[in-house]
């Protein structure tokens, strides 16, 4: 057998290949510690030092001083910088100081709730005190409910729970909250977009109710990089914040690489597919068990890197060393993905970004992204995923022909000095607001001229008075419904009903093997899509939209399926319009009617298109905030075809880049051109948020068009294609010649 | 730009798609006034029976009504009630349901109409009735909520001025105490505290007795099926909380009232089923139903009554229903709890002879268990415990189902039978 090569080896080995074209070195860092604070209680501090901590990191200490002073506080910290110690220290203190303590932690999923659990009673026995610290979620026993309500010195849940289960049923939580010193919000940075939103009014409502119970606590986030941590924790907590940064704990050096794959259709500018530049990179790593982690951006593209590497590699590995990671799976699976990782058994994973969340999965050697992640923040999140305290370790990021990953390849400083994007949450989404506010008179009833964070509400009220929901009498506002709000309101989608996944191979025994939210289930499980879960094909034999369940079989296919969707908008009000050169901008209120239309195949191999079906499927209504650009008709001497086609070069360049400024997926903003607009009959480009009443994306573009316009045009000018390629303005169906030239020349007079 | 109102209207598909909406039109009227102004509807709320309850500027609305001792509610007098007391004062056994040590008017039969069914703190009690039995006459007293800005007023009255030690209820542990709680938290430093109750449920009881015999066990059912009730106009109890919400709307006393009156005929049923249930457990042989006695006796049982439980099983094995054989079997297996062999082996042997397979086979197996460790007669062990195999082998036939752990036992013992015949 052959000798196995080490991490440096093939580091030096990387270093001679052709295509990468940007290598970029961390340096390593020392420890920067100051010693335990006097005032620390003796047994913490001993617990403490038989864990091998006997002192801070500077970030460690700045935080527990901070608390100290009675701040709030948000600390930013690379993964694995001792980050939990931040909350931690000052939260066991408090308890150690005074029994009647009591500390809420929020964890954005179960699975990083119960990671916490484990590592804090390990400290907790150490520490000899009768400290009771329990998760609260879905998956707690009924018999141990009352006890923690009653004794949990801290409670560890999510936001879900808090908002359809604790706070709804408060009064079974006076001790809690009577005595709540601290909320912990960890992962803050995961809390932006349609669910930071939701969680922001959710803790609007657990400071209301805190207030009835007389306690005032304190709130402690940590964040992952982010340019905005300090006001995004004011905007989710409606507090003031002394943002923590200093981070002290010491890294081993770190190999950062950009990876551009060859061209290999030199007129249309086709590189080699990154998912097959991945597969082989993959496998130098893992056969030489060099643990290593790969990041896709799609579900479908992680199933389709899962089996290929999974075959590669297979007279080496078997294949539950090398496994798949990814909304969808069930919680079980996802458990045993992650402590296969931390013990070394499981080698490779493929993953979306699910493991950028705060996971433990231990320190891998290698990381390697399919294609850039999308945004900064994202990338470096991704890339911390590999990186040990000490020992070299190395990211690959292979960029795809798509325009913002060449444009990040190709402008590396851009990535490297850029800092990371702003998260943004928008609480004062109507109708997130008025889901909560329900939520929040259920809770208690409001007085007239009461405040829900800084917003006046008595307006709302009355509407829901009206709607016989609210009840007015003695000057406050009552609940007067037989329902239970809390149970019709999903912080995590805009749809309320997710589709369920049942197997049925085994005609015997039918099974469940994930779920879907409703709007995603539209174009991947309508009747005849291939579905992949765990590198299995599946074919949706049957979609029962009513009932919500997608009945699937396992099949062997050698195609993907993709499907479109038709969209027509309306413009319902306009808040804003702005003029500049040929072009109004404008900003308001859209109804979007939704349709899918039909499914493409598409073989695996070559992306070919091999066939097409229709989707019968209803159709969906959203409404919601939009900017639209429109053009006048004098900056068009052109004809009609090749107006369509200027619109669709810049909308496809848009729907790439506005993610990058706006820090959203790229299924948040849509984007979608119209030869002659309903409202107005002006060709115009629509962008609108995915989210019923908005969540502030298009409105951010409204505010950034022109940053955004300039970096459109120079995206399409350093492309070195000649007429337009997927990594610009895209391949567009019958295009006149010059369509670049005349797309270039027409973005000339706009900016 | 959008005004809220404007937006609001928009996007009411998104807003109001859960709650259900009340399809009464009728305008929206004034609110309820304070202490010192008037009481909307006031001469028509005094027409009823009702009176005002004034605290701190709030009021709530309480409603009397006296009932002779001989009203007969159902199949009873309503002061029965003393008799079946003055029955538990004497019984020889202890019982969940036993009134024992408490006087009569203790009882505080009590039942409540909400907003929801939730155990969330949205959900408002907006009627807390209650009854006791003293000894010239029954009173029922409800406290009504006539808008919710008035619950410190309502549990002031309902908290101050009764003094009771021990609730009856139906269902109450789980649905109308701890929502009781939930609301009195809720204000608990404005008004007295919640006391300590003792607590009897009665669906509790009624679903041991019952459950076989009855469709359901809700107290509607209850009335109907076993005490003789009847109810004549009666609003079914799911409909309270929508014409609560009609009556905010407009407080017309009209509105509401015929949930008061439901309410109320439910805590007299409750008298009606506690006399019910006392007279089924202190005089089962007399009360007929071989059902209830046979549940009954499995309740003593459960008790460690033994004494009370075999008095009733011998009772039912008398007879010639189909409890009867049940009956047997349990009684004994209390002998043989007792090591009364003799009594049990009789019972057993009555079983072998003239029950249905299984129990046929159980007892054989009981038999052979005997002979060989009671009575030591290891060849008539041995034959019950080959009849017993053999009974099994048909029965596996028969059901096409087979539990090799019980097959693995019974061949056991023939096998060591079989050797203890050799020595």
């Amino acid at each position: 057998m052959m000798k196995k090569k080490s991490l440096s080896e093939l580091i030096e080995e990387l270093r001679g290949n052709p295509n990468v074209i940007y290598w970029y070195e961390i340096e390593p860092q020392e420890a920067k510690t100051v010693p335990m604070p006097d005032t620390i209680d003796q047994r913490l501090r001993k617990a403490l030092e038989q864990r091998g901590i006997a002192a801070l990191y500077t970030h460690q200490y700045s935080a527990y001083e901070a608390i100290q002073e009675g701040k709030n506080i948000v600390a930013v910290t690379p993964t694995a910088s001792g980050k939990t110690l931040c909350y931690n220290l000052p939260v066991l203190q408090a308890i150690a100081e005074d029994e009647n303590s009591r500390a809420l932690y929020l964890f954005p999923t179960k699975a990083l709730a119960q990671d916490q659990k484990s590592e804090l009673n390990e400290i907790i026995e150490e520490i000899g005190i009768p400290i009771n610290s329990y998760t609260y979620d879905g998956d707690t026993a009924p018999s141990i409910r009352q006890k923690i309500r009653k004794a949990g010195h801290i409670v560890i849940t999510n936001p879900d729970m808090l908002h359809s289960a604790i706070l709804p049923h408060h009064t079974k939580w006076v001790s809690l909250f009577e005595n709540l010193k601290y909320v912990v919000i960890d992962e803050l940075h995961t809390y932006r977009g349609v669910f930071g939103s939701h969680v922001a009014n959710v803790i609007r409502r657990l400071k209301r109710i805190c207030r009835f119970y007389g306690s005032n606590p304190q709130f402690i986030c940590t964040s992952a990089t982010i340019a905005n941590p300090k006001e995004l924790a004011e905007n989710l907590t409606g507090e003031p914040m002394a943002l923590i940064d200093n981070n002290g704990a010491p890294r081993g050096r770190k190999h950062f690489v950009f990876y551009n794959p060859p061209v290999i259709n030199k007129p249309l500018n086709i590189r080699k597919s990154a998912t097959v530049e991945v597969n082989h990179l993959a496998k130098e790593f893992l056969k030489n068990h060099v643990q290593t982690i790969v990041f896709a951006r799609s579900r479908v593209r992680v199933e389709v890197i899962l089996s290929h590497i999974q075959e590669l590699v297979k007279d080496e590995l078997g294949p539950k060393t090398i496994r798949g990671y990814r909304g969808g799976y069930l919680p079980k699976q996802r458990r045993e993905i992650e402590k296969g990782l931390r013990s070394g058994e499981i080698i490779g994973v493929v993953s979306t970004n699910a493991l950028e969340l705060g996971v433990d999965i231990g320190q891998l050697q290698v990381c390697i992204m399919t294609g850039y992640p999308g945004t900064v923040a994202s990338t470096w999140q991704q890339a911390g995923r590999a990186g040990r305290r000490h020992g070299d370790s190395l990211i690959i990021m292979v960029a795809s022909s798509a325009p913002m990953d060449q444009y990040i390849v190709q402008h590396p400083e851009y990535f490297f000095n850029r800092s990371p994007e702003s998260a943004r949450i928008n609480p004062d989404n109507l109708i997130i607001l008025v889901d909560h506010l329900k939520c929040a008179a259920y809770e208690l009833p409001f007085r007239k001229g009461e405040k829900f964070g800084h917003i006046e509400v008595d307006e709302i009220m009355e509407f829901l008075a009206e709607q016989r929901v609210l009840h007015y009498s003695g000057g406050k506002w009552h609940w007067m419904n037989e329902s239970f709000p809390a149970h019709n309101i999903s912080l995590r989608s805009a749809s309320q009903e997710n589709v369920v996944i049942i197997d049925i191979s085994n005609t015997a025994n039918h099974k469940v093997i994930g779920e879907m939210d409703r709007f995603s289930a539209m174009t991947l499980l309508h009747e005849e899509a291939i579905y992949l879960h765990e590198g299995v094909q599946y074919q949706v034999e049957k979609l029962d939209w009513e009932e919500k369940k997608a009945y699937v079989r396992e099949v062997n296919v050698e195609y993907f399926t993709d499907a479109n969707l038709a969209v027509q908008l309306k413009v319902l009000e306009e808040d804003k319009a702005e003029e500049r050169n040929f072009v109004r901008l404008h900003y308001g209120d859209v109804t979007v009617n939704a349709l899918p239309t039909i499914f493409k195949k598409i073989k695996l191999s070559t992306f070919e298109n091999i066939g097409s079906g229709p989707i019968h499927l209803p159709e969906e209504e959203l409404h919601t905030s939009s900017t639209w650009i429109d053009f006048s008709e004098d900056v068009f001497p052109l004809g009609t075809q090749t107006i369509e086609q200027v619109l669709m070069g810049i909308s496809n360049v848009l729907s790439n880049l506005v993610p990058v400024f706006v820090m959203c997926d790229r299924g948040d903003v849509h984007v979608v051109p119209q030869i002659k607009a309903a409202h107005s009959g002006l060709p115009t480009i629509f962008l609108y948020d995915r989210y019923p009443g908005g969540i502030g994306l298009s409105e951010e573009v409204f505010k950034r068009y022109d940053e955004i316009m300039r970096e459109v045009k120079k995206v399409i000018e350093s492309c070195p294609c000649d007429k337009g390629c997927p990594s610009c303005i895209g391949v567009i169906e019958e295009a006149t010649d010059n369509i670049k030239q005349t797309i270039l020349a027409f973005l000339d007079k706009l900016v | 730009m959008m005004s809220i109102k404007h937006k609001l209207a928009r996007l009411k598909g998104h807003i109001a798609r859960n709650e259900p909406t009340h399809q009464d039109e009728t305008q929206v009227s004034s609110p309820a006034k304070t202490g010192d102004e008037t009481i909307p509807y006031f001469e028509r709320w005094l027409d009823f029976g009702v009176k005002p309850f004034f605290f701190d500027g709030e009021y709530c609305l309480i409603r009397e009504v006296v009932y002779p001792l001989d009203y007969r509610h159902g199949q009873y007098h309503l002061g029965e009630l003393h008799d079946v007391c003055s029955m538990w004062q004497q019984a020889p056994f202890t019982h969940p349901l036993s009134s024992k040590g408490h006087e009569v008017s203790d009882l505080f039969f009590f039942d409540t109409e909400t907003t929801g069914l939730g155990s969330g703190t949205g959900h408002v009690i907006f009627l807390l009735g209650h009854a006791r039995v003293y000894s010239d006459r029954v009173v029922v007293r409800q406290h009504f909520l006539p808008n919710p800005g008035a619950e410190i007023a309502l549990y002031q009255s309902f908290l101050s001025e009764v003094d009771y030690t021990t609730l009856v209820t139906y269902n109450g542990k789980a649905f109308d105490w701890p929502k009781l709680k939930t609301r009195h938290t809720l204000i608990r430093d404005t008004v007295p505290k919640l006391p300590a109750f003792g607590h009897f449920d009665l669906y509790h009881a009624a679903r041991r007795m019952w459950k076989q015999k009855l469709e359901s066990v809700r107290l509607a059912n209850v009335e109907k099926e076993i005490l003789g009730i009847e109810r004549e106009h009666d609003i079914p109890g799911f409909l309270a909380p929508m014409m609560y919400f009609d009556f905010l709307s407009t407080p017309h006393p009209e509105r509401i009232f015929g949930v008061l009156q439901h309410n109320e005929m439910d805590i007299l049923s409750l008298i009606t089923l506690y006399i019910h249930l006392s007279k089924q457990i202190l005089e089962a042989n007399e009360m007929g139903g071989t059902l209830e006695q046979f549940e009954t006796a499995r309740w003593f049982a459960a008790l460690g009554e033994i004494n009370a439980a075999k008095e009733v099983y011998e009772h039912v094995a008398e007879s010639d229903m189909q409890e009867s054989i049940k009956a047997k079997w349990n009684l004994s297996l209390l002998y043989k709890k007792e090591k009364r062999y003799e009594e049990a082996v009789e019972i057993w042997k009555d079983l072998f002879q003239h029950s249905n397979d299984s129990l046929k086979m159980k007892a054989a197996t009981e038999l052979a268990k005997a002979y060989e460790h009671y009575f030591r007669k290891i060849e008539e062990a041995y034959n019950y415990a080959i009849q017993s195999y053999e009974i099994w082998k048909s029965l596996v036939r028969t059901y096409k189902q087979k539990d090799e752990e019980q097959e693995y036992e019974l061949i056991k013992r023939i096998n060591r039978l079989k050797r203890k015949m050799k020595t």
